[in-house]
């Protein structure tokens, strides 16, 4: 079953433009000029449920805009979008129910409380009853091993345990769909591997669908069998992880410009994904620049 | 309606904590009134002179009650908070809820207003018992209609600091407006009452919000009738209903024009 469906997605944004130093700066306020962006642009794609679906492109290539357009927060310029059945723009607050969100680099916990007063909270939000919050955060707690810390304040708790407690807080209603933005950064290596079991763990008990995006190719590589790459608004790559890392060698390995090259340094022509994905942003780069 | 319930409740508990720090704004305000005490003082020359109907206690009271509204209702949350939410994009992290977020912001600042101005209300009647002697009119009894006007005055104060904040989707800075708003009730509102400006402007600030955001609970306060607690509590009932109806209008409107920043 298709839990997401996108046609032909397309988002601009009209950005203000300003010559360099005072004269720059009246001029702005006397003629105002603004130059388009195109964010997205005709984006197609579905997501499977219970599918781990990597969203990943280079700093601004359009990710973070699709996602909160499937979320609902930003109005698409056109194209359809569909969660759950659900057209976001048109049925948010019925689609916030079913979805849950987490941005690593913002803060949706109330820093003054405890995690245990932000998941009642949360749970109020989503209308979940007293018993089933409770049962809900007894059954999270334990999974995602908050118990030493779930009565001390937000603000006190390391970046790790914060994480962790952010997950949590967007899983308390069960969603189906969990849209995951940059979930690990900052993160030390360990507790990205401890994040990443338990968002693996949660897919397998609880068949919640992942969309994520990221820039560390460890999380995708953890996580999921499948990856979109973006750049300038367009999806370059569609497939998935294992065919792209068995598959683009032997693309590379048909390039004789790079057959030969390896050859003459003597290296192997096996490569790992992030170089891969690396190889595939410098292309469209020099594609962009052409 | 639970949802909001436990929005309120996070807030109390959340600004509870800080309820020491709300202390060090009794100074300010201590110092505000004390000038007007001196002030007023001198204006009445006999202790029976009346000015715009007012004995000198009666205007005394009028600028502590005031001065207490203002200064008891800091709505930070429903101007800078709302304003900077929009221009730097977290509000994206804000309305994929299943709440109305006007809503969340109005229940966020009730819970605020509800620690600070408790506080200061008991700051107010001990200055006022120790430095101006009791209110001549007051009755108990009416008590309780006159903390309906506070909270009716207080919720349309920050609705129409909230619509405000709102053409932060249109336009880069909402602060001059808030500030013009601001003036606006400050020197016509809180500093006097109505009765002291030209018979002839009087019916035009009686249109204006002023008059159920600060000038209607005072007045009830320092001189409560019930045909005047009538008039006050239905032209803010009135008041908040088109307030209500602009802040959603203009929610709607301007939350298809966002652009979060970083995508």
């Amino acid at each position: 079953m298709q839990v997401i469906r996108v046609e032909d997605l397309s988002k601009t944004f009209r950005v203000k433009k300003k010559e360099k130093g005072m004269t720059g700066s009246i001029k702005a306020i006397l003629h105002p000029q603004t130059e388009k962006i195109q964010a997205v642009n005709g984006v197609s794609f579905t997501v499977e449920e219970g599918e781990m679906l990597a969203f990943i492109g280079p700093n601004g290539a359009g990710k973070s805009t699709t996602i909160k357009m499937l979320t609902g927060i930003l109005y698409p310029d056109g194209g359809r979008v569909e969660v759950l059945g659900v057209d976001p723009t048109k049925k948010r607050k019925q689609l916030a129910y079913q979805i849950g969100t987490v941005f690593g680099q913002k803060e949706q916990l109330w820093t003054h409380l405890t995690p245990y007063d932000n998941f009642r909270f949360f749970g109020a939000i989503y209308d979940l009853s007293e018993r089933e919050t409770e049962a809900r955060i007894e059954e999270l707690s334990e999974r995602f091993a908050l118990g030493s810390f779930i009565d001390t304040p937000v603000r006190n708790l390391s970046l790790g345990q914060r994480i962790r407690c952010e997950i949590v807080a967007s899983l308390i209603h069960k969603p189906k769909v969990l849209f995951l933005d940059e979930p690990t950064i900052g993160l030390d290596p360990v507790v990205k591997e401890n994040i990443r079991s338990l968002i693996m763990q949660m897919n397998q008990e609880e068949h919640t669908t992942i969309f994520l995006t990221s820039h560390d190719v460890g999380d995708i590589e953890k996580l999921c069998r499948r990856i979109i790459i973006v750049n300038a608004g367009r999806i370059v790559l569609d497939d998935s992880v294992e065919h792209l890392k068995h598959h683009y060698p032997d693309k590379r390995a048909a390039d004789t410009q790079a057959h030969e090259k390896a050859a003459e340094n003597g290296d192997s022509l096996s490569i790992s994904l992030e170089e891969i994905i690396t190889e595939i942003y410098k292309s469209e780069e020099r594609i962009a620049e052409k | 309606m639970r949802k909001y319930a436990v929005i309120y409740q996070s807030v109390l508990l959340e600004n509870l904590q800080y309820a020491a720090n709300v202390a060090i704004g009794f100074f300010t305000y201590f110092v505000f009134i004390f000038i007007f005490i001196k002030l007023w003082g001198y204006m009445y020359r006999t202790p029976e002179e009346l000015i715009a109907g007012y004995t000198k206690e009666q205007m005394i009271w009028y600028v502590m009650m005031t001065e207490m509204l203002y200064f008891g209702s800091n709505a930070n949350v429903v101007a800078g908070e709302v304003a900077g939410d929009i221009r730097g994009g977290n509000i994206a992290y804000r309305i994929n809820r299943p709440y109305h977020y006007t809503l969340y912001i109005l229940t966020k600042y009730t819970g605020e207003w509800s620690v600070r101005l408790p506080m200061y209300a008991a700051v107010a009647a001990v200055i006022g018992a120790v430095m101006v002697g009791p209110l001549p009119r007051f009755r108990l009894i009416t008590l309780p209609v006159m903390a309906l006007c506070v909270i009716l005055g207080i919720t349309i104060n920050a609705v129409f600091k909230l619509c405000i904040s709102l053409f932060s989707f249109w336009i880069e800075d909402t602060a001059p407006f808030q500030w013009l708003y601001n003036k606006l009730i400050l020197v016509v509102g809180i500093m006097f009452p109505v009765e002291i400006f030209p018979k002839a402007l009087q019916p035009l600030l009686k249109l204006t919000p002023i008059y159920t955001v600060c000038y209607g609970p005072a007045k009830l306060i320092v001189d409560f009738s019930p045909a005047k607690c009538l008039e006050i509590v239905a032209a803010q009932v009135v008041y908040l209903a088109v307030g209500c109806g602009l802040m959603v209008l203009i929610y709607r409107k301007g939350v298809r024009k966002l652009y979060v920043n970083g995508g």
